[in-house]
């Protein structure tokens, strides 16, 4: 077999893994950051329903079980790789054609990355666990 | 052969118009679609500022409870449920699912998928509010 064979016959990995973190990342996006956004962004602040984070002791209470913590990343985590994504391919759609480069690439996804690993920083430093 | 001939030959590159996304209908919502990323990823990164105060004390803790936040929450959920109601509609088209060697139809799998957002919502919204009391 040659090496142009081989290489064809080879998964692609890295799209698949892309893929992976894009269509999660849409769906868990999908799934979950609206009521998020009505209930800590709308009802809360007027005082509509009583939400955790209107308070500190309730606040850090929630943000305190592993759970939650581990809820929070992964909505962060496939988000933000599907936000590089999309955010890459919006750039590519108005023209700018660099946004194709590797160096985008980097950009984009490495923000993705920057931004996972800035969250797992986050819910470690910010409530105890079991708290 | 004269000098002009043997030179490289000229590239005309075709580049869309600025505005092609304004011409149809289709093409804006699909740029709207696309452009739904930035409103929702800056929502987050407020979220993770808001958990990251949590850090900082009950004394310097205060809600978000402004005006101006709320009036960005609604531009976010406005841009979320557009995004929401378009990628979990695609479902159909990109699921594939066979039972007893016969496909899924589509719209089954819409409407699982409008019915796991339903859950996932009610989820959620129970939490933040149960736990506040």
């Amino acid at each position: 077999m040659s090496d142009q064979a081989a290489a064809r016959r080879r998964p692609a990995l890295d799209h698949l893994v892309f893929w992976f973190l894009f269509s999660q990342g849409g769906v868990i996006s999908a799934l979950f950051l609206p009521v998020h956004v009505v209930v800590q962004g709308i009802l809360g602040p007027l005082d509509i329903v009583p939400v955790a984070d209107q308070h500190y002791d309730t606040w850090v209470r929630v943000l305190g079980n592993p759970l939650v913590k581990l809820y929070i990343l992964v909505l962060v985590m496939f988000s933000f790789f599907h936000f590089a994504h999309r955010l890459r391919y919006l750039l590519v759609d108005f023209g700018v054609h660099a946004a194709r480069s590797v160096p985008a690439q980097a950009v984009f996804y490495g923000g993705a990355v920057v931004v996972t690993l800035v969250t797992i920083w986050i819910l470690l430093t910010t409530a105890p666990l079991g708290g | 052969m004269t000098t002009e001939a043997q030179a490289a030959p000229r590239e005309y590159s075709w580049r869309m118009p600025a505005n092609w996304w304004t011409r149809q209908r289709h093409y804006f919502l699909y740029i709207l679609r696309e452009f739904t990323a930035l409103p929702m990823a800056l929502w987050l990164i407020w979220l993770l500022y808001e958990i990251r105060r949590a850090g900082s004390g009950a004394a310097h803790y205060y809600p978000p409870r402004s005006g101006a936040f709320v009036a960005f929450s609604v531009v976010v959920l406005l841009f979320s449920l557009y995004h929401s109601y378009t990628f979990l509609k695609l479902a159909g088209v990109i699921i594939r699912i066979k039972v007893l060697d016969r496909p899924v139809p589509s719209r089954l799998i819409v409407f699982a998928m409008f019915g796991a957002w339903a859950a996932a919502s009610a989820v959620v919204a129970f939490v933040l509010i149960w736990f506040a009391r």
